[in-house]
């Protein structure tokens, strides 16, 4: 390796540190300050990228860029202003998973907005004559574009030192961050305070999309890479620590351009990797700090008390099995596709309510539920395709084989909370997405795997059940899918369910109660990932056909989404979400090009208006019209729910 | 009309009912105790007063005007100064930008505090200047939120048990400041578990127990009652 090439190498590699530096600090300012993880910090990367984009084709030469690259970000934190003062400011109150669907919601929208408005194709940004050439530098040639960037970053960092340290206002936002009720109590107006430094990270991000435009290419929807790169580089430095995302900026800019060099094939898997190892060593990342536990806010005492409230029904168990006898006759007068649909909802319910039971049972927010779904079709596809297993045994092994990947991936991630553990299960999916996307002598790679040929199952001696029409395998999967969920409704109302609530509401009073936590939270996630695994292995049956998209955390985003479409707190909720979503994508995709959009607003709409999911609201209004019925008739067992 | 009033406020968290009907009545440069025991309902009275928990029912006014209904940061640059039990400096910031970050309503009054004015009173926070919050021992800490409010030049100061977990010398040293800081015209409540202490230093008091007002009167009349230190006090 001679000089010429090293200085390449590196000043690519801090050029690569300089955008991910630029995004990530202003990911990490927000979550610092508003407690909020900002999945829309790369929708913002891409406004600034396509500000300068637009600029630019009205401003020519270089004084024009320079103001292309000056007025993107302004333009940027306009936009990020509206979306704090309009819509985030109004969920605070909220659980923090709300803020993050909020924020998600946003990705779908900006970027179906940026495709209308800037059209669907790749669009590169022209660099000034000044700004396009290179020089040689010990022998190699570098663009002086890269010298730019390169230098600019720093002195960005520099000047985010100055003002968090040595300003009024820095200081208040870090006292802010530590302490939000104390400020508050100070007299610090934290509204204002909120809309600054979310405008102020939107500036950031800004910035970071438009120097990284020239250079790069932009398209609708290039922020969501960014902004799972930005994820990994926060966690790995500290989730809203400065200088942790400077560290760890570097860390991913270098590993990516060695990656390139020397295993371009596992690239990708290589930085999912590196913050696997940082996190096992040091869960909270290399500077970050355990997040404190919270005290119990009055938002969560308002949820305990609402969750022992004594106005509870239990639904009839006709009520309950009426439905199943319904799906049962639906063959008889619904057509193919219908069944089809419904099969599809089956699946997706599955893995709703296997996903809830860990949100809303046990308070953990998985974000790569995906991964066992992605391992329990696998395991299905491959056994039928490559080991000639029969189609029963191939679904059996899929909750196994599923519940395994869990057991090895619940035992670091059960470590951390929160946020945290969102990020990490995040990082360990795509980890799996990144190794089965490019093994392409074992998962075949992107092509996935085709035709899988699902056999008859023999029925002891009395024939076999072909699984080969769209009725079959609608029942096929309602039974299966059936009694699994019959099997969780059961492990949410054992004992062992009581605990996980216990756990939810309060970890710290549970486990002086002598339960191992942790324990606990394994059990559940694998026991959550079995299941999942299951609803991927009835895919696999059903599409004959897989491929890695099914693995990627977009993925993991559904059963997130159901969920809350359906009610957090409520079992049947996940299933109702099920219904929604699926009906509305499949609709949608074949009413609009525009779906994403369209989903992104419901989602919007949602979070703003019922929190509670629909279920959630049902109950609500049943339960205060209960409540009132009980005022006026005395019932006997009214309790009041306070003491 | 007093100083400071709460009109019969009912306070929740959540469904849970935590104080009822609570009436106190403070006037201008006294300094007031509120006794009671753990969960007695204290802190939840001054969580009401600065609008952190703010009352449901009835009201709050300071100097004639109602304060209830603000948020906590608008009740503040009003001139109500809190200073939470639990200490809470902020960690990553050091002892003088802990007293910066609070420094407002300058203006307001007469002759605010400075950091150098804080100094005097609290020769020790001098000392530490350059330490972060966290690296502070418990007096040190409670001594920094006591001044970091007074930053805020408050009319009416909320100490919430600033004895608690504290040696013996350090509460004799912290009655002293709370003489000091009344001397500067800043009227007290004081909320306490501490019978002795808040004998050292007001001269009013009341005894809340269970969310409610058992008794109000003169630290005399208190200390003489033997009926209430014994039900609500255990002394």
């Amino acid at each position: 390796m001679d000089l010429s090439f090293l200085t390449v190498q590196v000043l690519s590699a801090l050029r690569q540190a300089a955008f991910l530096f630029l995004i990530s600090s202003g990911l990490t300012l927000i979550f610092g300050v508003l407690n909020i993880l900002n999945f829309a910090h790369g929708a913002l990367y891409m406004l600034g990228a396509y500000f300068v984009y637009a600029l630019t084709l009205h401003l020519t030469g270089p004084a024009g860029f320079l103001i292309a690259i000056l007025a993107a970000p302004l333009g940027v934190a306009l936009i990020a202003t509206v979306i704090e003062t309009g819509l985030l400011r109004r969920i605070y109150m909220q659980e923090e998973i709300y803020q993050l669907l909020l924020t998600y919601a946003l990705v779908l929208i900006i970027d179906d907005l940026a495709k209308i408005v800037f059209g669907p194709e790749f669009k590169s940004i022209p660099k000034p004559e000044m700004l396009s050439g290179s020089v040689t530098l010990f022998g190699g040639t570098v663009p002086v574009y890269t010298l730019l960037v390169v230098v600019l970053a720093p002195a960005v960092a520099l000047l985010l030192w100055y003002l968090l340290y040595k300003t009024k206002t820095g200081k208040v936002v870090r006292a802010t961050s530590s302490d939000r009720e104390m400020a508050d109590a100070l007299g610090i107006n934290m509204s204002a305070l909120f809309t600054l430094v979310f405008a102020f990270g939107a500036v950031l991000a800004g910035l970071g999309g438009a120097l990284a435009g020239p250079v790069r290419t932009v398209f609708p929807g290039v922020g969501t890479e960014v902004i799972i790169e930005s994820f990994v580089v926060v966690v790995i430095g500290g989730l809203g620590n400065l200088w942790g995302a400077l560290v760890g900026s570097i860390l991913i800019g270098s590993l990516e351009t060695i990656g390139i060099i020397v295993f371009p094939e596992f690239e990708m898997a290589l930085i999912y990797l590196l913050m696997v190892a940082v996190l096992v060593v040091r869960p909270w990342g290399l500077f970050g700090r355990p997040l404190k536990i919270k005290a119990l806010s009055e938002k969560n005492l308002a949820m305990e008390a609402q969750e022992i409230s004594p106005v509870h029904f239990t639904v009839h168990p006709a009520v309950r099995w009426a439905p199943l006898l319904l799906l049962l006759l639906v063959p008889l007068f619904a057509g193919r596709f219908y069944q089809y649909l419904l099969t599809q909802i089956f699946v997706a319910s599955l893995m709703a309510i296997a996903f809830n039971l860990l949100l809303g049972t046990t308070g953990l927010l998985s974000f790569g539920q995906a991964a066992f779904f992605g391992v329990g079709a696998y395991t299905v596809g491959l056994l039928l395709t490559k080991a000639g297993f029969g189609t029963l045994p191939a679904l059996v092994l899929s909750p196994v084989v599923a519940a395994a990947v869990a057991g090895i991936i619940g035992f670091f991630c059960v470590r951390l909370s929160g946020v945290h553990f969102a990020m990490l299960t995040l990082a360990f999916g795509q980890l799996i997405f990144a190794v089965v996307f490019k093994w392409y002598g074992f998962t075949g790679g992107d092509n996935g795997i085709q035709g899988i040929r699902v056999n008859p199952i023999p029925f002891g001696g009395m024939g076999a059940l072909d699984l080969g029409s769209t009725q079959a395998m609608y029942y096929f999967v309602l039974v299966v899918v059936g009694l699994s969920v019959e099997l969780l409704r059961r492990i949410r109302s054992s004992p062992f369910g009581a605990t996980l609530k216990a756990i939810r509401e309060n970890s710290q009073r549970a486990s002086f109660l002598g339960v191992n936590i942790k324990l606990y939270q394994w059990t559940v996630f694998v026991v959550a990932g079995a299941f999942t695994g299951l609803a991927g292995g009835l895919y696999a049956l059903m599409e004959k056909s897989i491929s890695p998209e099914i693995i990627h955390w977009s993925k993991s985003a559904e059963p997130v989404f159901m969920t809350i479409i359906g009610g957090i707190y409520t079992f049947a909720g996940p299933a109702v979400g099920a219904v929604v979503y699926v009906i509305l994508n499949s609709y949608l995709v074949a009413w609009t090009e525009k779906w994403a959009l369209v989903l992104g607003l419901v989602l919007l709409t949602l979070v703003l208006l019922l929190p509670g999911g629909v279920v959630g609201y049902v109950n609500e209004k049943a339960r205060q019209t209960l409540g009132k019925l009980r005022c006026i008739h005395k019932w006997p067992f009214s309790k009041s729910a306070t003491s | 009309m007093a100083f400071l009033d709460l009109n019969s406020i009912n306070t929740y968290y959540g469904r849970s009912h935590i104080l009822f009907d609570v009436s106190l009545s403070i006037e201008k440069g006294e300094v007031v105790s509120l006794i009671g025991r753990n969960g007695a309902g204290k802190s939840t009275t001054f969580r009401s007063i600065i609008g952190l928990t703010p009352p449901q029912t009835g009201e709050v006014i300071f100097k004639g005007e109602r304060i209830s209904g603000l948020r906590a940061f608008r009740i503040c640059r009003k001139g109500v100064g809190f200073v939470p039990e639990d200490r809470r400096c902020f960690p990553d910031l050091t002892v003088r930008d802990n007293l910066e970050v609070a420094a407002r309503r300058e203006k307001e009054v007469d002759s605010p505090w400075t950091v150098d004015r804080i100094y005097a009173l609290f020769p020790r926070l001098q000392e530490r200047e350059k330490n972060l919050g966290s690296q502070l021992s418990g007096g040190e800490q409670q001594m920094l939120t006591i001044a970091r409010t007074l930053m805020t030049n408050p009319e009416v100061l909320l100490l919430d048990e600033p004895s608690e977990g504290l040696a013996p010398l350090i509460v004799s040293l912290l009655a002293d400041m709370i003489l000091r800081i009344r001397k500067e015209g800043v009227t007290v409540l004081l909320a306490e578990q501490n019978l002795h202490f808040c004998a050292k230093v007001s001269d009013r008091a009341f005894v809340i127990d269970k969310g409610s007002v058992k008794f109000a009167g003169t630290m005399k009349e208190l200390l003489a009652n033997d009926e209430i230190k014994e039900k609500y006090l255990a002394v």
